[in-house]
């Protein structure tokens, strides 16, 4: 009996011991944060009308983490926390399909009292009851990467974000020169394939990214002469008339956002016959196309022309060594500071405006220039 | 004369290749013990189980309670009367013991279940048959002998006139089969009739009225249990007689080294302070009631337990065994009690078993060596006499008395000196119990030193050079061979005056 | 050594405890500290606010775990129930979002659907013999692939409280009161289907079988009891309270997407061994249940208070887990 009641005991103990060792963790880190916010304050003491800087606190939530494209937007987010004096959090579900993950989170930032809320919602209807909260609790709340299309009104004060359907239509331009000779090959019965590949049909800024390609392209294709183009794959990019088109646009969707998911609706787009080029919109896409073509060896081989979007590492490797014939970088960086410098001015009540980010077109001659060599995060 | 409740004729079965039952004849009348007897595969359990609607009959005809019948299910025949009680207990042991009592049959008031009422229905039930059992108690908290009476409480809240009762004492203890016994008795009064089924011929003696005797699936005869004795059944069940005298004298010489010595053996409530010493050549015999710490001293010793404190010298040297490979390293093999779970990996060949605590040497870099593995398989196979139509034979399929000499193969293959048999002939028939007997003779004359644990006293007597008798996880007593049973029993009843802790 | 005379009675009444008792006790224990561990370091922890976030991540696992308790007490296991939760609301949403059914008509689909998913497994499980780790793995499967397939890989989007169906929410997820609080009625909702499960568990035949299957399952059969039938029951309330998960998450989340769901399954038997089930089957008990998925709400939900990614949830989740299952097997050992 004694034995047992001891051992209980110890185990108690040490998960005491352990939570109480990540809380201090918890804590040099928000000390390290504050530091550079109190030299601040005394460096500028014009800046009377702040709030004690210690209690600024501004809550993110991404779309993710993992991806470095997510850890390039926290890297911005700090700094601009570090130059503004104030305490953020960033934080992320694991996957895009963990909307419960997400809205949790941002239940457990509101619960936190933040004086405002950068956030990239997976899903606005999801999250619709906390942004009414923060709305009651007037807490302001910034979009930022995809933001928190049709929010309720006055909810959302600003935004900082690619506009993600010029990107891809950005992107349809550098692809459309390189393969216009091959177009005119093309017949109904064996009509010249160009790809796209999308992690999903579901979130807003994918979705817009693959639809301003598909649609980008039909209409360069057809002021290139050629009328019978139809774009097919998913309801939601459907168009022209498939059993007479010439060009087709076939959009591949993957299952889930899993890797391997991705990997394998690449690898089915791949292997349909006269595929001339494919495009990737987003990382994970591209990671994709390179997964299903035995790391671009095999588009070599076919001959196929690929662009990807966003800047990881394996995609800049195959840009710089010519399997991607480019890429389309965003500029996360410049979100995650727009963001968390919007939500500090907006809790200073200082009107603000949505910024668009911006993106850019690179390619293995370009990308290392200075100008776009600094949005290439990795 | 009383009514006659069962009478089966002519009974045959078949399975694919194999004919279980031939002709065979058995009857039983209100008020009856009946003993079904047979070695091991001789169909006791094929008739049984064609009795109560596990298996059906090819041909024959049986007649229940005076109607012939044709049970299709256990169901069916629980419905008529009838009863088995399994020789693994079928307990449910997370419930209680009137929820098990009363299982598919439970009473209910509305939609939901009404425990008073059967909880007062036990008590009924259980007080009728003189056992003191809370039927609020957890039945995995309960002593085998108890779950045992739970059983047979079961089987009459049913209003079950034909009971079977397959090997019921197995895991008794004397008194708790003397509790039995006096529940049989009572039962019989009442008019119901009994199927009993044991390997242990003293209580056919005090128990039965009629022996029927089957051999190879075939009826070999019927007697009445007080005009017969114990070397007819014996004879009738092996088809040859079979001598089980106790050995009066030890075959040890008295100067042999000493190749064991524990002292002061501790490993919780059953095991203190155990001193004793194992010579070459010898048969040492730990007796006692069941539960009285033998097995744990064997557990302790061979490390499958943890042990609070002693030494164990092996010839003479001091080891420290703290798991069962240390054991096995200073030469010492365990023939577990329960040889379905401990001794023999069932699924396995007769040569996979066989080198199984010694794989290591039959094995390569990266493969078992299999040509050897068999050779040293058939080896011992031909040794050890055991019948096996091959090695590659899984030992699922093999006699109870076969598997047992697999794993004594197993750890002579490992040159174990000293083997620890614990129970070698539970559940092996008598033919085959006295091949044993030779073997582990047989051992000790090539220099192996033996532990043998029994709770069969003749057993003890026959085979040991040397008894300690335990009792409360002590030892209580030593004698030489040829001590007398009583002798025996009277050390095993050494209690310590003392309360329970 | 007298085993038949009659032993004083102070043994049994702990014997009565048994060991889910125990645990259960252990548990309970564990969620205080652990929650008076963030309320005192936490950034604002200790509110109602945060009482109430707390109970709506418990809430879809919640149901998970109620209905898994079943079949874990069995002796088997369900890996189908976060995929069935997922299609199952797929497939009702999908019937009035594109189908065109009433609101209410989907509600019932969700149910139906879980129920049937439930039915299959029992059927692979009891009837036709299959491992029930192996059937409900392949149901998993199955209702991930059904999921995609009817909703044509879209999200479905439940309705909002501003639309006509907006009452959804408020009877399934919270309801504003006028004093402006949120009043967490999926969780009133919760608390009842725990106790229905309790007495069914407790005091009726489905719950006895429950018990006894998987304490010996061959000795039920022996008693001349329909296992196949009795077996399937638990599968069929697993799949059912994966259907009322699955409609949780829907009111709570409002959207959800194709694909979605493998993991859920994880957290919901982690939940039900933190709560002194026995994964041997024989053992177990709802409340417990309860216990263990809330000190995991808990701990999602307390470990960013103190400002630390989630991903540390995993891993204390992950600790308690294994402590309570080494308290199972210590207490296990004393018998």
């Amino acid at each position: 009996m004694n034995h047992r009641l001891l051992k209980t005991f110890t185990l108690i103990m040490l998960s005491f011991a352990l939570l109480l060792s990540m809380t201090a963790c918890g804590q040099t880190t928000a000390t390290t944060t504050a530091a550079p916010a109190a030299g601040e304050t005394t460096a500028a003491p014009a800046a009377t009308t702040a709030a004690p800087a210690e209690d600024v606190y501004i809550a993110v939530v991404s779309k993710g983490f993992q991806h470095q494209f997510w850890q390039t937007v926290y890297k911005g987010a700090q700094a601009a926390a570090d130059e503004l004096g104030v305490t953020i959090t960033f934080e992320g579900p694991p996957s895009e399909s963990d909307i419960q993950a997400q809205v949790q989170m941002l239940d457990s930032a509101l619960a936190k009292k933040p004086v405002a809320i950068a956030l990239a919602a997976l899903s606005t209807e999801s999250v619709t009851d906390q942004l009414n909260k923060a709305l009651t609790a007037k807490i302001p709340v910034i979009g930022f990467d995809s933001g928190v299309p049709n929010a309720p009104a006055g909810s959302v004060y600003a935004n900082a974000s690619t506009d993600n359907k010029a990107a891809g239509a950005l992107a349809a331009e550098n692809v459309y020169p390189a393969i216009k000779d091959k177009l005119a090959a093309g017949t109904t019965d064996m009509p010249v394939v160009i790809a796209v590949l999308s992690q999903d049909a579901v979130g807003e800024s994918v979705t817009n990214r693959t639809l301003g390609f598909v649609e980008k392209m039909a209409e360069l294709v057809k002021a290139g002469g050629i009328a019978e183009v139809a774009s097919v794959g998913h309801d939601k990019f459907k168009s022209g008339d498939e059993k007479t088109a010439k060009v087709l646009i076939d959009v591949g969707v993957s299952a889930t956002t899993s890797a391997t998911d991705i990997a394998s609706a690449g690898t089915a787009l791949l292997s349909k016959d006269n595929v001339v080029a494919i495009f990737g919109s987003n990382e994970a896409a591209a990671n994709g196309i390179l997964d299903a073509s035995n790391e671009g060896v095999d588009l070599a081989s076919k001959g196929i022309l690929a662009v990807g979007f966003d800047a990881g590492k394996r995609q800049k490797a195959a840009v710089s060594s010519g399997v991607f014939m480019g890429s389309i970088t965003q500029d996360p960086y410049n979100i995650g500071y727009k963001a968390v410098e919007l939500a500090f001015k907006a809790y200073k009540g200082e009107s603000v405006a949505d910024i668009d980010t911006g993106a850019k077109f690179y390619t293995k001659d370009n990308m290392t220039q200075p100008d776009i060599g600094q949005l290439l995060y990795d | 004369m009383p009514e006659q409740i069962l009478n089966m004729t002519g009974v045959s079965k078949s399975f694919p290749g194999v004919k279980a039952l031939k002709d065979v004849h058995f009857d039983l009348f209100a008020g009856e013990v009946h003993a079904l007897m047979g070695e091991n595969g001789a169909g006791k359990s094929t008739l049984m189980k064609v009795l109560t609607g596990i298996y059906q009959r090819d041909e024959g005809e049986i007649t229940c309670f005076g109607e012939p019948v044709h049970f299709k299910n256990t169901r069916e025949a629980q419905d008529k009367g009838i009863c088995i009680i399994h020789q693994e207990l079928n307990m449910m042991n997370h419930l209680t013991v009137a929820q098990n009592m009363f299982i598919g049959r439970e009473k209910s008031r509305g939609l939901f279940l009404d425990d008073r009422a059967i909880n007062d229905e036990a008590v009924q039930i259980l007080a009728k048959l003189g056992i003191a059992i809370n039927p609020k108690e957890i039945m995995g908290h309960l002593t085998v002998g108890k779950q045992q009476m739970v059983e047979i409480a079961k089987a009459i809240s049913l209003n079950s006139r034909l009971l079977v009762l397959d090997e019921p004492t197995a895991a008794l203890t004397d008194v708790e089969i003397e509790h039995l016994f006096k529940v049989m008795r009572d039962l019989k009064e009442q008019g119901v009739g009994m199927i009993y089924i044991s390997h242990r011929m003293d209580e056919i003696a005090r128990i039965t009225d009629r022996v029927t005797v089957l051999r190879d699936g075939e009826y070999v005869g019927t007697l009445v249990t007080k005009d017969s004795t114990h070397d007819q059944i014996v004879r009738m069940m092996v088809g040859r007689t079979i001598f089980e005298e106790p050995k009066q004298k030890s075959t040890c010489p008295p100067d042999a080294p000493v190749v064991l010595e524990v002292e002061n053996l501790n490993a919780g409530r059953m095991v203190q302070d155990v001193s004793f010493q194992l010579k070459k050549g010898e048969i040492l015999c730990f007796a006692g009631l069941m539960g009285a710490g033998r097995t744990e001293v064997a557990r302790a010793l061979f490390g499958a337990d943890p042990k609070t404190s002693g030494t164990i010298r092996v010839k003479g040297q001091l080891v420290q065994i703290n798991g069962p490979q240390d054991a096995v390293n200073a030469g010492i093999g365990y023939l577990s009690e329960d040889r379905k779970r401990y001794g023999v990996a069932l699924g396995l060949s007769v040569a996979e078993n066989s080198v199984l605590a010694n794989l290591d040497a039959y094995s390569g870099k990266l493969f078992v060596r299999g040509g050897e593995i068999n050779q040293v398989a058939s080896q011992y196979v031909e040794k050890l006499n055991t019948r096996t139509p091959s090695i590659r034979q899984l030992v699922r399929n093999l006699s109870g008395g076969n598997q047992q000499k697999v794993v004594i193969a197993k750890w002579l293959i490992r040159n174990s000196d000293i083997l620890i048999f614990d129970e070698p002939t539970r559940g092996i028939d008598v033919g085959a119990k006295s091949e044993i007997y030779k073997l582990i003779h047989e051992l000790v004359d090539e220099g192996k030193s033996i532990i043998v644990i029994s709770s069969e006293l003749p057993e003890v007597l026959r085979l040991a050079d040397r008894v300690l008798v335990m009792c409360e996880g002590r030892i209580t007593g030593e004698v030489e061979a040829g001590a007398s049973q009583e002798t025996i029993m009277s050390f095993a009843h050494q209690r310590q005056e003392q309360p329970a802790v | 050594m007298n085993v038949l005379s009659k032993k004083p009675a102070a043994g049994e009444e702990m014997a009565k405890q048994g060991l889910a008792g125990n645990q259960r006790l252990y548990a309970l224990v564990a969620m205080i500290l652990i929650y008076i561990l963030f309320a005192v370091f936490g950034r604002n922890f200790f509110s109602f606010e945060t009482a109430v976030n707390i109970l709506d991540a418990s809430y879809y696992i919640g149901f998970l775990a109620i209905g898994v308790t079943f079949v874990i007490i069995t002796g088997g296991i369900d890996l189908s129930i976060g995929t069935v939760a997922m299609c199952s609301a797929m497939i009702g949403g999908v019937a009035w979002e594109k189908w065109g059914l009433p609101f209410t008509a989907g509600l019932v689909l969700i149910l139906v659907s879980g129920a049937l998913f439930g039915l299959l497994n029992g059927t692979l499980v009891s009837r036709l013999k299959l491992p029930p780790f192996i059937a409900t793995l392949g149901t998993m499967m199955v209702s991930l692939g059904i999921s995609s397939i009817v909703s044509k890989v879209q999200t479905v989007n439940f309705p909002s409280r501003t639309s006509e169906e907006g009452w959804f929410k408020s009877v399934f997820s919270k309801v504003q009161l006028p004093s402006g609080a949120m009043l967490p009625t999926g969780a009133i909702l919760l608390l009842a289907v725990l106790l229905i499960a309790f007495v069914v568990l407790n005091k009726t035949k489905i719950g006895r079988y429950t018990f006894a299957i998987g304490s010996n399952e061959e000795a039920v059969r022996l008693s001349g009891v329909n296992v196949v039938y009795w077996k399937t029951i638990p599968y069929i309330i697993s799949g059912l309270c994966a259907g009322m998960a699955g409609i949780a998450y829907a009111s709570t989340y409002t959207t959800v997407v194709p694909g979605a769901g493998q993991g859920f399954e994880l957290d919901a038997i982690a939940g039900v061994v933190i709560g002194g089930t026995s994964l041997s089957g024989g053992v177990g008990s709802v409340f417990g249940t309860l216990i263990g998925v809330m000190i995991m709400s808990i701990l999602r939900i307390g470990l960013p208070s103190m400002d630390l990614q989630p991903h540390y949830q995993k891993l204390f989740t992950g600790i308690v887990v294994i402590i309570a299952v080494l308290m199972d097997i210590s207490q296990q050992k004393k018998r």
